[in-house]
């Protein structure tokens, strides 16, 4: 069925995404379009209006829980049953054939459709070989997908099969959003009328793209351009050679869409913003906070580092005063007047040899509570967690992907039955049957089917971890800010939890005791709002921080079986609160290789900053059979990194 | 069929009034875009989605017609449809109640969205398209209960029909498509998880119920509960004066709406609103301002003003003003409220 659309030409705005539509109708090469951005920023409005201005191209839907047989196309079930005849019935590369496939949400997209969509966007073809069909067509088509990264990012190999990248918001002028109201109210009182009356505007649109697609043949590429279009690839740090044709491409489609023979320099470097964003690779920086980015942004590379150290020295002045009145705020509160910069732990010797202070009470005084803030937050690398074991799964999730058997789980193609079969795929089934028809005798049935007809279904599902956080919450970490950026680094965390579905769970140990901050739970939401108010202070209970982890990880997959826990332990190391009478440090070495015993996956996330780093976390790390990353390691280089503002 | 007779009276329920008025909002005016409740255990969510059922008005519909078109919008109707109109036959109308269609959170793929007729196919050969739930929903209130524990590909399923109206099939070798226009109804509890942030912003309005805590009301509550539970019958007929007349408002909101307008000026306030406010994108503009107009055509007037507008902003913006999916934007009733009396509307 089709169903009336919004018109192109009635879109305010967003005039960005327009023309990155319009260039690669007039284009095809360019290679398709990613558009990213926030909700209700008419993304898929601007697509699927697309069809109604470009000619006889189509808009082709890509449904997220499409099955692979619709996609590729596959035997011909009617004839085959009817005639006994093995005839190819044609799926979406088919009908997106010289059309433009457009993908909602595209980041949600299973791996598997994936992974077909791009060797055929690639190839330009779709081969066919299966149940017993060989078959092959043409399949170009103009890739369009939107996403909202909230949800999660793209591989970053798919990402680079969209020839441009480009970004929504919405609008923030007040006429602006005034008149879109009014047209979309417009617009559903009688969306026929209102279609209607902007007909003449989309004719004209119409016609001016297919003047500019007439027109592009005509549009040169000069020395100079290829020139200046590799000068700029090279020096954003590219990968690969494709940026430099889309942007070329992109050119002039931009040349067309104006009747210039020739391209400008303009038209590249508007057609470099749209292609070079989310293909650029930017070496490892320094941690630097993103309005800091921003501001640099026009200024020369020298003047811009000098810049940033500056503005983080005052930016660090800053905070020091700060916390200096903060703590002078505590201090008035506690007459206790211990320097909460030096927390006894803030020395080896004490933590690992000097037994009497920590049974001294007295030296337990660094019990001036404080809350830090979350600090800077960012998208974490990729930590590369897999289940352990290759036995299936249930659960929901995107940490990991695992085979499922339970019959849930998104039903993407499938297969000849292993074993026992449970989960039949009756269409596959009856396909695999229909061209043996003839010869059969079926038995007074309609279709008789065989053993070796019988298909199963293939689902895929990942499933989500449950991340049980145990952080040191001692004060230690209140000084010099340190429990804010640690803060920082879990809400990122966090981020990357929910993107992927996870489960997790808070474990604070501060003064004497470990403390259940947060039972594992689903809520994301939660997790954030415990850990901002987390206080800090008193001294560093190591073993019990992990002891109680233990003991919760235990429970929770007596309750579940099925679940893949992970233990994130954010700490320096440094401990000097022992569980048993012995010397703290051994005891959470003695847990910490228990808890490798036992086999649950961990991470170690070394918060410490001082100037002599003495390597505890490390040691511990080892002991739990744990992968380490220093705080900042965290930070990851994906999407977020190279979409950056960019400029030329 | 008994199962709704049982149904506890709508206008039995105590308090709860911004929830109620939410439900009954988007009775009147289908196109509003649902709502999610949220809040504890035992405060009526599901109670009061029930208890539409009662009150759901008729509307005209194509006769035998498994998606139940609107033989007046001709920009939504099923291929069958479209396919009887070409050939310039008329459609058969007739009169059908709005339903409540449950989408349970153990529902398989293929039962949503709808699969291959498999009996259809063994037995005739023949591939034939099976509805689900999804067709079923077409112009009626989907709802779903716990709808923070739904399986995440379902959830992607739901986002791609209520953006579209549509519901497009590519699988298990069938290839359809057929209009699903629902108005989307969630309960849950937020103590069990989140919901994704696109799925949110999908749900027009948002609103979050306490248990009551006027002692006074309370024992209302029990009061009535115990006699609903002691003789179901006699308690409803108690309330059906209230029922029938709470009916009638609603099809006298439904004509008001029709004629409902606003002034520029709250047009303009609308746009400023959502700027002061930071929300994303522009559903939230769109879905305040319809709101508003349903408001009005509720109280009976056929102008949009300012309190209506106020009203709808409390129901439409709260859950919209987050800039990272869990950082809760802070919604302040006193900010818009200052924004909406800045600005005098002539």
């Amino acid at each position: 069925m089709s169903i009336s659309v919004f018109p192109f030409a009635a879109i305010i705005g967003q005039e960005k995404v327009k023309k990155a539509l319009l260039v690669n109708v007039i284009n095809p090469k360019i290679g398709g379009v990613i558009i990213a951005g926030e909700k209700g920023t008419a993304k898929s409005t601007l697509v699927r209006g697309l069809a109604e201005v470009s000619g006889s191209r189509q808009v082709v839907d890509l449904p997220l829980n499409i099955t692979e047989d619709r996609l590729v196309g596959t035997i011909d079930m009617e004839k085959a049953l009817t005639d006994g005849r093995r005839s190819f019935e044609p799926g979406i590369f088919q009908r997106a054939h010289e059309n433009i496939l457009y993908v909602d949400e595209v980041n949600l997209l299973s791996d598997h459709i994936v992974n077909v969509l791009l060797g055929t966007a690639s190839s330009g073809v779709n081969k066919v070989e299966r149940e017993g069909m060989s078959y092959s067509h043409p399949s170009q088509f103009i890739l369009v997908g939107t996403m909202n990264q909230e949800e999660g990012l793209l591989r970053s190999q798919f990402l680079d099969r969209f020839g441009l990248y480009v970004e929504v918001t919405g609008s923030k002028s007040l006429l602006e959003r005034k008149e879109i109201i009014a047209r979309r109210l417009e617009y559903e009182k009688s969306p026929m009328d209102f279609i209607k009356s902007w007909e003449m505007e989309t004719y004209y649109l119409a016609q001016e793209i297919q003047e500019a697609m007439e027109f592009l043949h005509r549009v040169k590429v000069s020395e100079n351009v290829m020139a200046l279009t590799a000068q700029i690839v090279e020096s954003s740090n590219c990968a690969g050679h494709r940026a430099e044709l889309v942007i070329i491409e992109t050119a002039r489609a931009m040349a067309a869409l104006e009747k210039r023979t020739n391209i400008i320099i303009k038209d590249i470097k508007e057609a470099a913003d749209y292609a070079l964003p989310h293909r650029k690779r930017e070496p490892p920086k320094e941690t630097q906070a993103p309005q800091e980015a921003e501001q640099d942004e026009e200024n020369q590379q020298t003047q811009e580092q000098q810049e940033t150290q500056e503005q983080q020295e005052t930016q660090e002045e800053k905070e020091t005063q700060e916390q200096q009145e903060q703590q002078q705020d505590n201090r008035s509160k506690k007459e206790e007047s211990e320097q909460p910069d030096l927390p006894p732990d803030d020395n080896m010797e004490n933590n690992r040899h000097n037994e009497e202070t920590q049974k001294n009470p007295q030296n337990d005084q660094t019990s001036v509570d404080q809350i830090d803030e979350i600090g800077r937050t960012f998208v974490v690398r990729n930590l590369n967690i897999k289940p352990m074991d290759r036995k299936k799964r249930k659960g929901e999730g995107k940490r990991a992907k695992t085979k499922t058997d339970s019959n849930k789980g998104q039903y993407v193609r499938n297969g000849i039955p292993k074993g026992k079969l449970h989960d039949i795929a009756f269409d596959a089934t009856i396909r695999a049957a229909a061209p043996f028809q003839a010869y059969r005798e079926n038995h007074g049935l309609s279709i008789a089917i065989e053993h070796t007809d019988f298909r199963e279904k293939r689902r895929e599902k990942r499933t989500g971890s449950t991340i049980l956080f145990i952080v040191d919450a001692s004060g230690s970490m209140g000084a010099k800010k340190r429990m804010s950026a640690v803060k920082g680094a879990i809400v990122s965390l966090l981020n990357d939890a929910y993107q992927k579905r996870d489960q997790v769970g808070l474990i604070a140990f501060r003064k004497n005791e470990a403390e259940t901050v947060l039972q594992i739970t689903r809520s994301v939401d939660l997790a954030q709002k415990c850990l901002q108010s987390l206080p800090t202070g008193g001294r560093t209970p190591l073993a019990a921080g992990l002891l109680k982890g233990y003991e919760i990880i235990k429970n929770a997959t007596k309750k579940n079986p099925d679940i893949l826990p992970i233990i994130v332990l954010v700490s320096d190391g440094r401990t000097n609160v022992s569980l048993q009478e012995e010397d703290a440090f051994e005891d959470a070495l003695k847990m910490a290789k228990k808890l490798k015993e036992v086999g649950i996956q961990s991470i170690v996330v070394d918060t410490e900053n001082d100037f002599i780093k003495l390597g505890l976390a490390q040691e511990i790390a080892q002991a739990m059979g744990a992968k380490y990353f220093k705080v900042e390691e965290l930070e990851g280089d994906g999407l977020a990194d190279a979409v950056r503002e960019y400029s030329i | 069929m008994n199962q709704a007779n049982r149904s506890y009276p709508f206008t039995a329920i105590v308090g709860q009034e911004q929830m109620k008025k939410a439900l009954l909002l988007n009775i009147i005016n289908p196109l509003l875009g649902g709502v999610l409740i949220r809040g504890e255990k035992g405060t009526a969510k599901s109670t009061a989605v029930r208890a539409l059922v009662e009150l759901l008005p008729q509307r005209i519909q194509v006769d035998g017609c498994i998606f139940g078109c609107d033989p007046i919008d001709s920009s939504s109707l099923c291929s069958q449809c479209k396919d009887k109109l070409k050939n310039n036959e008329l459609l058969p109308e007739t009169f059908g109640n709005m339903k409540v269609i449950d989408l349970p959170i153990s529902a398989t793929e293929d039962r949503v969205v709808g699969s291959l007729d498999i009996e259809h196919a063994i037995k005739k050969g023949q591939k034939r398209f099976e509805p689900g739930i999804l067709a079923q929903a077409n112009r009626n209130i989907l709802y779903v209960d716990e709808v923070n524990l739904l399986e995440d590909h379902i959830v992607d399923v739901l986002l791609d029909s209520a953006a579209m109206g549509v519901n497009t099939i590519e699988r298990e070798g069938v290839s359809y498509s057929h209009p699903s226009k629902f108005i989307l109804v969630g309960t849950m509890n937020p103590e069990e998880g989140d919901l994704r942030p696109q799925f949110l912003d999908r749900f027009s309005m948002v609103v979050d119920v306490l248990g009551e805590r006027d002692k006074q009301t309370r024992i209302e509550v029990i009061k009535n509960r115990l006699e609903y539970e002691k003789d179901y019958k006699e308690f409803s007929e108690s309330f059906e004066a209230e029922q029938k007349s709470l009916r009638e408002q609603i099809l006298i909101a439904q004509k008001i709406l029709k004629d409902v307008t606003y002034e520029e000026s709250i047009l303009e306030l609308t746009a400023r609103i959502s700027i002061e406010m930071n929300v994303d994108g522009h559903r939230a503009d769109i879905a305040m301002i319809k709101t508003a107009m349903t408001i009005a055509a509720l109280m009976g007037r056929k102008m949009v003003s300012k309190e209506d507008l106020l009203e709808a902003a409390e129901l439409v913006l709260p859950h919209r003003m987050r800039k990272t999916p869990f950082e809760e934007g802070a919604f302040n009733v006193d900010r818009v409220s200052k924004i909406i009396n800045e600005i005098e509307v002539a």
